[in-house]
Order: structure tokens, then C-alpha cells, then sequence
């Protein structure tokens, strides 16, 4: 995406985001469905841990997990 | 009363009545059976559905049976009253290679409680998952479950006493295959759930960069040959790494808690799990504990927490069962049971929020 100056500037933090929406959605404020969420993504292959702001927002991955909101009901 | 155990090795028909003869007066609300695959799984749903007409039924076949102590080649059962289950009803999950379909058993669940999923109370209502320990769809269904609903299932993939040839499922009087069993129950004291594994991490750690999810294999970890890499981690020459898979397996981490996925054998350089591997997962290095105390731990934390155990229902992996009867700790790990009416069966694999191995999962009534 081009910024100010015409230079490319790489997305990034969108897993994260997305991971933390999801178990916020699913959770609504409660602790134990927060940990229980965060236990399916990680048996699905999303660990939030591994995911930060600075993580490159990787289309396969994005892809994925978008997929796997859509099932959990998650609107991301 | 509240829940009672039984089993029995006589032949069928006599099995159930042998079974029905040592409840004690007690009227099961709900039951749920464990079955040597010796016995004629058809004809033993039947006659169960017969010999207790007033209670939900599900059960499964085995690689093993549990009834206060580990058994082969019997039926066992626990029974529980309405002063633990105040309602209970179970649906089969038919034709999982076909994909995973909850809409209609999860629509005869609601039909019968008379409410939808979203109306049931997480402290009350507590589900058991059995399914075809041979059907390779564990993974899609617990997933799917948690995806449809946030009431716990617990349970565990049936077995078929190592045959590996055909396990099944049953309720309401007929036995399965390629299916899974969904019972709920409502509580009237609540429960507890408990995961138990006898394995820490080795702080080493591999990440699964090429693999085949459907076949449960991974070709490469840190891009290399999966063997290797894994041989690597433990200091050793691949050829001699398979002696390490019992001891060694890998463990998905959530918040340092393992979920254990179990190498089954080397295919080539690529090495077979006992459990779906998804391409980029990041797995710890395990190494193997003190299996009884480790349980003992676990439950007695959970004692801790429930107080009173009225019942207990036990999903053991088969080769942690395997692991006892080699090491001759059966008859101590079943005494870490005594006082509480538990039964169970060793399982192909454990569902407890997913699919994993080398586990004990439980399911423990206040």
C-alpha cells in the first residue's frame, strides 16, 4: 500500500488482531470462555502467543483463520 | 445412592442381567457403558435398551475396561440416580467421513432439554463425546462441537482391544460405526472436569513446517526430514529415535499445560501421529513424568476444588494404560480411585476441547 513519499508500507498486526477479536467476541467478559477459546484456536493451529503487532500479515494465514472465525461465528 | 459401578465377564445375554443384579436398588437416570469388543455390540445395545427401558443410554467399545479397576474383556457401567442427573438425552452423530453434521443431533439435544444451546447453563449441563476411534475424524468433530456450542464434552475415541478392525458406538438401543455419541446431561450438584498427562516439557521445541494433516503426518519440522529434526532435538541418530516416541512424544502448549500429540511410527524420514498435526504448529519436546503422581496431583486439586466426588468417569488413553500394566501400577493407580464409584474404558485418543493422546481425561461428579 503506497504512504506519503510513494513508499510501500508492509501491513502488519492483523492476526493478532483478529485472534484477540475472536476470543473477545466468544468470551464477552468471561474469563474461563476466554481460556477455553484461546484453547481451541491453539488446537487449530493459532496460538496467540506467537502473534504480535509486528507480525506480517501473511495472506495464507489471514486466509485461514478467517475461515476458522466464520465457523467459530466470529465476525472479524 | 447417587452413582454406582458394575461389570461383568459372563457371555451375553447373562452380561446385563449380571449388571443389572449389583445395582443396589439404585434407578439409573442415565448410563453409559464400556464393552470388550468381543461382545456382540448390536446385541448388547439391544439388551441393554431392554434392561434399562427409564434411562439415557449411550456406550462404546474398548481397548480395555474400567470399573473401580482396570479390566479386559467385560462390560462395565456406570449408573448414575437423579440425585446426580436430573435430565440426560444422547444423539448420534452419523457418517463423519462424509463431513461433520450437529445440525440434527444437536436439534433432538434442544427438542428434548426444550431449549436452545445458547439457554444452557455451562455449570449445569456437561456433555460426553464418544466416537469411532478408527473413523480419523476426531479433530473435525471436536472442533465443530466447539464451535456450535461452549458447554463442555468430554470423552473418548473408541477402541476395539488393539484389533484395530472396527469399534463402536451406541444409543437408544443401536450400535454404530463411523459415528459418534453425543449424551448431555443436566446436573443437579454440577461437575468437574480434569485433563491429566504425565509429561513436562523439555524447554526444546519444533515447528511443524511441511505436513500432510489428513494422514496425521509431518514430513518436516524446521525444515528439515521430521525424523531427523526430532532425532536432532534428542541427541540422537534417527534410526534409534522411534525408541523414543513413548517417552518423548510432542505437546501443543497452552499456557504451559501440554496437549499431548503421540508419535505412532517412522514413515521414511516423515514420522506419524496418533494425532492431527496442522501445517506451522509450534509443538514442545515432552519427556515423561511419574504417571500416578502426576494423577494424584491432578486430583486431587480437583477433589479440592469439588469437594465430594459422587462419581467419576474415566477416559484413558490405552497407552498410558499399557505404560501401568508394564511398569505392574495398575493396582497402585486405581487406588488413587478408592471411595469413589469410577468407571471408564481405555480409549484410541481423549476429547476434551480437542482431540489429543497419551491423556486421562475425566469427568467428575459433585
Amino acid at each position: 500500500m503506497p504512504g506519503a513519499g510513494g513508499q510501500t508500507t508492509h501491513m502488519a498486526g492483523q492476526i493478532k488482531r483478529i485472534i484477540e477479536s475472536i476470543i473477545a467476541q466468544r468470551a464477552q467478559g468471561d474469563p474461563l470462555l476466554a481460556l477455553t477459546t484461546e484453547t481451541k484456536l491453539v488446537l487449530r493451529g493459532f496460538d496467540p502467543t506467537r502473534f504480535d503487532a509486528w507480525s506480517p500479515d501473511d495472506p495464507e494465514i489471514l486466509a485461514r483463520l478467517r475461515a476458522v472465525a466464520s465457523e467459530m461465528r466470529a465476525h472479524v | 445412592m447417587n452413582a454406582q459401578t458394575a461389570y461383568s465377564t459372563k457371555p451375553l445375554p447373562d452380561a446385563v442381567a449380571d449388571l443389572r443384579g449389583q445395582l443396589r436398588g439404585l434407578k439409573p437416570k442415565a448410563a453409559v457403558f464400556f464393552a470388550s469388543s468381543d461382545y456382540d455390540t448390536a446385541a448388547l445395545s439391544r439388551q441393554v435398551r431392554s434392561a434399562f427401558p427409564d434411562a439415557c443410554i449411550a456406550g462404546c467399545t474398548t481397548a480395555g475396561e474400567i470399573a473401580g479397576r482396570m479390566l479386559t474383556g467385560s462390560v462395565a457401567g456406570i449408573f448414575l440416580d437423579d440425585e446426580i442427573v436430573e435430565d440426560a438425552a444422547a444423539a448420534v452423530v452419523e457418517d463423519l467421513g462424509a463431513g461433520i453434521d450437529l445440525g440434527d443431533p444437536f436439534a433432538r439435544l434442544e427438542g428434548h432439554f426444550r431449549a436452545p444451546r445458547s439457554a444452557w447453563d455451562r455449570e449445569k449441563y456437561v456433555g460426553l463425546v464418544l466416537v469411532d476411534g478408527l473413523s480419523g475424524a476426531e479433530e473435525r468433530l471436536m472442533e465443530k462441537l466447539g464451535d456450535a456450542t461452549d458447554i463442555f464434552f468430554v470423552g473418548g475415541a473408541a477402541g476395539d482391544d488393539l484389533k484395530f478392525k472396527a469399534t463402536h458406538v451406541w444409543a437408544g438401543g443401536e450400535a454404530h460405526t463411523d459415528s459418534a455419541v453425543l449424551m448431555l446431561l443436566r446436573l443437579r450438584r454440577g461437575f468437574e472436569i480434569m485433563k491429566a498427562q504425565s509429561f513436562r516439557s523439555t524447554g526444546k521445541s519444533l515447528v511443524a513446517t511441511a505436513a500432510d494433516e489428513a494422514r496425521r503426518t509431518v514430513i518436516e519440522f524446521n525444515h528439515k526430514p521430521a525424523l531427523e529434526a526430532y532425532a536432532e532435538v534428542l541427541g540422537l541418530p534417527p534410526a534409534e529415535a522411534p525408541g523414543r516416541f513413548f517417552s518423548h512424544p510432542l505437546g501443543l502448549m497452552v499456557r504451559g499445560e501440554p496437549f499431548v500429540r503421540s508419535p505412532q511410527r517412522a514413515d521414511g524420514s516423515s514420522i506419524v501421529f496418533y494425532c492431527q498435526i496442522k501445517q506451522g504448529m509450534k509443538l514442545d519436546v515432552l519427556e515423561a513424568t511419574d504417571i500416578v503422581a502426576d494423577t494424584r496431583r491432578a486430583l486431587e486439586a480437583r477433589k479440592g476444588v469439588a469437594g465430594e466426588i459422587r462419581g467419576l468417569i474415566e477416559f484413558q488413553c490405552i497407552l498410558r494404560t499399557l505404560q501401568l500394566r508394564q511398569e505392574k501400577r495398575c493396582q497402585e493407580y486405581e487406588a488413587l480411585f478408592a471411595g469413589i464409584p469410577t468407571a471408564g474404558f481405555s480409549t484410541y485418543g481423549e476429547e476434551y476441547l480437542g482431540h489429543m493422546n497419551q491423556t486421562s481425561t475425566m469427568l467428575l461428579f459433585r
